[in-house]
């Protein structure tokens, strides 16, 4: 039951990427989808989990864009950070901390581009806009999409987490 | 002596009292002398200005003006061609393809398009990208029904291009921004805002002579040569069909 949800709500992040929709957009820049999707799943299932999906997700999301920027690194990172934050600590369920991690793991993930770009030798002159409007947008939408997603993933595994 | 002088001296002036409307009409008259004829000719352009020649007149010559220009260029095409086709440099020729612009991106990590035309329609990497206004950018990557185009903004986009004006080659780097920036090998080029960029004349990875844009502002302190902001002359935000290079079959 929870696969073909897992896999079918996985394949819409490189969707909404593709479609960057204009209304859900601050300043010209889109949300970072794939933080939106990692947050509750890693949560709710774990760093090992957390790790594999955030490797999928970094590879299909780097076949879309051209150049040498990758956000794989940045992503399996997060997956295994959220996902020992699931287990370890004491549940997440407050849209405050959604928030909150959503931020502070959009900021690494525009951090870790922002220092690609810096490798490659190219010009860093318009990351910092990216990197604030995208962290910003991301963490307003996290409370919302990411709370919801976690009951879902919950509620089709409830033993996991005990 | 005085009763002959006076009686000489009153006529006069009782004639002057007398015709002092003519005497008006006589000031009116050298007024108009002396301003060039202004009244006549301001009561002339109220009096005419139902005939004046109406904006459909100027329209007929912009229009003819048009045409002759276009006219013009159709010749010159034809005319370049032929001589390109003789010097056997990179022929302007090969079908233009048009194509709808399926996603946008372009503001963020990446500034991109992607397209509703791939390789089965003849589309392959690197062919030059046209919308009204002139290069947006380069094809970065093929699938068969889409492609990912490389706009002129993306960080990773460096396209050599011309200034005309001055005779100089330069390297149009993506800044990430809407305005890509121009960097130049040479010392003392002595480009201005207002300088046309566009593709090289002797290009062999673009078409040559296309438009790319309008120098916005230069730094000629720039280490170790002049650096110019460029404003791109096609409106990404607006384009919603873009049109391909795709070479000759």
């Amino acid at each position: 039951m929870r696969q073909p949800w897992t896999a079918f709500s996985a394949l819409l992040v490189p969707l909404l990427v593709l479609a960057a929709l204009p209304p859900l957009r601050l300043a010209g820049v889109p949300p970072s989808w794939a933080v939106l999707w990692l947050l509750p799943w890693a949560l709710a299932d774990g760093p090992l989990s957390g790790i594999l999906l955030g490797t999928a997700l970094g590879l299909m999301l780097d076949g879309l864009h051209p150049g040498p920027l990758t956000q794989l690194p940045a992503l399996v990172l997060l997956g295994w950070w959220w996902g020992r934050l699931g287990r370890r600590a004491a549940p997440i369920e407050r849209s405050f901390n959604l928030g909150l991690l959503a931020m502070l793991g959009t900021a690494l993930l525009g951090g870790s581009l922002w220092l690609q770009q810096l490798w490659w030798g190219q010009s860093g002159r318009a990351a910092l806009h990216t990197l604030l409007a995208q962290t910003l947008l991301t963490a307003l939408l996290a409370p919302m999409l990411c709370s919801l997603q976690l009951l879902l993933w919950r509620k089709l595994a409830p033993g996991l987490r005990s | 002596m005085q009763s002959p002088g006076r009686r000489l001296r009153l006529p006069p002036l009782r004639l002057v009292i007398a015709a002092w409307p003519w005497l008006l009409v006589l000031a009116a008259l050298v007024g108009v002398r002396l301003s060039k004829g202004a009244f006549l000719s301001d009561a002339y352009a109220q009096l005419s200005r139902p005939f004046w020649p109406g904006s459909a007149q100027s329209e007929w010559l912009r229009a003819a003006q048009d045409l002759d220009q276009q006219a013009r260029l159709d010749q010159l095409e034809a005319d370049n061609s032929r001589l390109r086709d003789m010097l056997e440099l990179q022929s302007t020729a090969g079908g233009l393809l048009s194509a709808p612009v399926i996603s946008r991106q372009s503001q963020g990590w990446w500034q991109q398009l992607v397209i509703g035309r791939g390789s089965l329609h003849g589309v392959a990497s690197g062919a030059a990208v046209l919308a009204p206004g002139g290069l947006l950018g380069r094809v970065g990557s093929v699938t068969p029904a889409t492609a990912t185009v490389t706009l002129l903004t993306d960080t990773s986009s460096r396209v050599g291009v011309w200034v005309g004006r001055v005779q100089h080659h330069g390297m149009l780097v993506g800044l990430g921004t809407d305005r890509p920036m121009l960097r130049f090998i040479q010392q003392d080029v002595g480009v201005r805002p207002g300088d046309v960029v566009s593709t090289s004349p002797a290009s062999t990875l673009l078409p040559p002579n296309l438009t790319v844009g309008v120098v916005q502002s230069v730094n000629d302190r720039a280490v170790p040569a002049p650096e110019a902001v460029v404003q791109l002359s096609a409106p990404v935000e607006a384009i919603d069909w873009v049109q391909v290079r795709v070479r000759a079959q």
